[in-house]
């Protein structure tokens, strides 16, 4: 164990100092969870950025020098993220891409703001990440209360429902998704149940039961699939044969096959838009798709990332921390996304949330805000 | 909604009940508390998932379902019921005369050793189980009761009566009570102790695997970790019946149930888990043997 611990120091040793000698080049950090369960999506995510570094470099690169892409692996580990952190600002690194999981980006974005570099995480996803009054920390992607304020407008504008039961699976994410949804439609609509289950537990026919008994039009569920797909299989084993809604946690194929394609027939669900029906995204598409493989639910996210702190450094021509946030704050960039910008907490102005349904067992985009 | 609200918590609780009577015929044997038990409930699930794939591979699925299940069962509770005989002859056997911590640590270390053997070969995602009686049932009055429900309650009654008549009736079953009473007594009139402790846990086993593949069948959900809040919930039946007693751990399975299923829906859902295990406080409290458990005397 210990030679272990020996040969990996002496080995990243080695790495840094062959990044250190090549002063001609600009670092940029990449962040995820590249083992583990989740490693599908840290790769979605390293091939997002590698393209776009790709591209950039193929041009020149920025201030005439090659971008160098750190991959570091945090496997949506919080304690492992700020590790991972320390080790990328200590490397260098002119602002990082990352992280995937919220639990990793809040904890990390402590040691980018204390080093004065740039974040822009491409999924996480809970609002408290930028609430904590850092200036350096941005995201691509929407937030969870902005999911639920769509989710709320597509039941209140779109199904012009009366009645409806709010479910959550009593997690920071799930709960925070179903409160925020609960806030924006109790105006209009009777809450007529309002309960957390155990994630984890198997066994929903309980409260599905005392549901049914108070008679709403729709199940609204924060939380992720496996209970998700549970929640719906014994609705409608108990006869209970009303529509079922949920946010991104849900949108897996794995939700399908638990609920069972009959069962999961007409669901909605709040996601990001389909990449391949934006319109600018289509030359990002196919040249992803001829490198790498099909791109996944936060390639995009990632490869708009890295483009827009590419931009912002070539703008403020200096790699400087402080410059460069300046830039990212005052700049509208285009991207595969559309336009995107930043407001003052670091969120985009626009947020990029759609209802997607559940068609003859396949997910696909239904309703725009 | 009441009767339906009864319906779900007798269904979960014959569940429990199948597990508890594993937990507590051990106990009542070798006052082991068998930690490695709730695994094999998820074994028996999983196999059930594979020998389900394996049968509509081949395409006896489609041919007979009926025949397809029935086989299934019977399999993966001969797989489940070997796999409880070997982890005793080799984990807790050659213990029996150590102090009585070690076979308990042991059973710990089994446990883990299960799960993680499941989830190296078998992956850590959420297995599926075929959707085979889809949704079906019927319905009086309002009250839905799903083909699956109907089963889970019928096998779990027709298994119970059963073991009832095998522990009273039959030479194997006394044999089983006089070892509970003392086991160098009953070694000295001529009973094989071993055979009898094997037996045991052949047959805990096999309700173990019986409860998991309808758990499987019923919620269509199974991963490596299931194992571990069934067993716990299958342990607190068991005390909460009294620990070494069979009709205890029947009743205390059916109570578990109900309890989750009612306070669960007239109190709150959030503490679903924490219903069960107050119930226990408060019986152990009243009754530290359980509600149909005896005080334990000295044995001399």
């Amino acid at each position: 164990m210990e030679k272990l611990i020996l040969f990996s120091l002496v080995v990243s040793a080695l790495i840094f100092s062959g990044c250190q000698k090549k002063e001609d080049a600009i670092k940029i950090g990449v962040a995820g969870p590249m083992t583990g369960d989740q490693a599908k999506m840290g790769t979605d995510f390293k091939n997002g950025i590698t393209l776009a570094v790709e591209e950039w470099n193929s041009k020149g690169g920025v201030l005439g020098k090659k971008i160098i892409a750190l991959v570091e692996d945090d496997q949506h580990d919080p304690k492992q993220a700020v590790s991972v952190a320390n080790k990328l600002v200590n490397a260098g690194a002119a602002g990082v891409i990352g992280h995937f999981n919220s639990s990793c980006s809040i904890p990390a974005s402590d040691v980018y703001n204390r080093a004065g570099i740039p974040m822009i995480t491409p999924a996480s996803t809970n609002p408290q990440l930028t609430e904590k009054g850092y200036s350096g920390v941005f995201r691509v992607c929407g937030r969870d209360d902005q999911q639920g304020k769509v989710g709320a407008e597509f039941v209140i504008n779109n199904l012009k429902l009366k009645k409806i039961a709010v479910i959550h699976d009593k997690t920071t994410y799930g709960q925070g998704l179903a409160d925020e949804f609960k806030k924006f439609v109790k105006k209009n609509i009777d809450i007529v149940y309002y309960s957390g289950i155990i994630q984890g537990d198997k066994d929903f026919k309980t409260v599905l039961t005392s549901i049914k008994e108070k008679k709403p039009e729709l199940i609204y569920f924060g939380g992720i699939y496996p209970e998700a797909g549970l929640l719906v299989k014994q609705a409608r084993e108990l006869g209970l044969d009303i529509p079922f809604m949920s946010g991104d946690g849900t949108i897996d194929p794995k939700f399908i096959e638990i609920a069972g394609a009959k069962a999961a027939e007409g669901t909605y669900l709040t996601f990001s838009p389909d990449a391949k029906k934006i319109s600018t995204a289509k030359k990002f598409v196919e040249d992803y798709e001829k490198k790498f493989e099909e791109i996944g639910p936060y390639s995009i996210y990632a490869y708009d990332a890295t483009n827009i702190m590419l931009s912002a450094i070539k703008e403020a021509a200096t790699t400087n921390g402080k410059a460069v946030i300046e830039k990212l704050h005052s700049m509208e960039f285009g991207g595969a996304l559309g336009k995107i910008k930043f407001d003052k907490k670091g969120d985009v102005t626009v947020a990029p949330y759609v209802v997607w349904t559940t068609k003859d067992g396949k997910f696909e985009e239904f309703w725009k805000p | 909604m009441f009767i339906q609200q009864l319906i779900n918590g007798i269904t979960v609780g014959g569940v429990y009940a199948l597990i508890a009577l594993g937990y507590t015929m051990v106990y009542g044997i070798l006052e082991l508390i068998n930690f490695a038990h709730g695994e094999i409930y998820m074994l028996g699930a999983y196999l059930g998932i594979i020998i389900l794939g394996f049968f509509t591979a081949v395409g006896l699925t489609s041919y007979s379902l009926p025949l397809a299940l029935i086989l299934t069962f019977v399999l993966s509770t001969i797989f489940c019921a070997s796999y409880g005989f070997t982890i005793e002859k080799v984990a807790y056997k050659p213990l029996r005369n150590a102090p009585r911590l070690s076979p308990l640590i042991s059973a710990i270390g089994v446990s883990i050793f299960l799960q993680n053997y499941v989830m190296l070969t078998q992956g850590a995602t959420d297995k599926v189980f075929p959707h085979v009686l889809e949704n079906e049932g019927f319905e009086i009055n309002g009250i839905r009761v799903t083909y699956i429900q109907l089963f889970i309650i019928a096998a779990s009654a027709v298994l119970m009566i059963f073991l009832h008549i095998f522990i009273t009736r039959t030479r194997m079953g006394k044999a089983m009570r006089a070892v509970a009473q003392d086991k160098v007594m009953a070694s000295l009139v001529g009973i094989n102790i071993d055979t009898v402790i094997s037996m045991t846990f052949v047959i805990g086993s096999g309700l173990a695997a019986v409860a998991g593949l309808m758990v499987a069948m019923y919620y269509g959900l199974v991963n490596y970790s299931i194992g571990y809040i069934a067993g716990i919930k299958a342990f607190t039946a068991a005390v909460l019946g009294g620990i070494g007693s069979i009709p205890g751990a029947m009743f205390g399975g059916i109570l578990l149930g109900l309890v989750e299923s009612l306070s669960a829906a007239y109190i709150s859902s959030e503490y679903k888990d924490a219903y069960a295990f107050i119930i226990l406080i408060i019986v152990l409290l009243i009754k530290p043997t359980g509600l149909f458990g005896k005080s334990h005397e000295e044995k001399v």
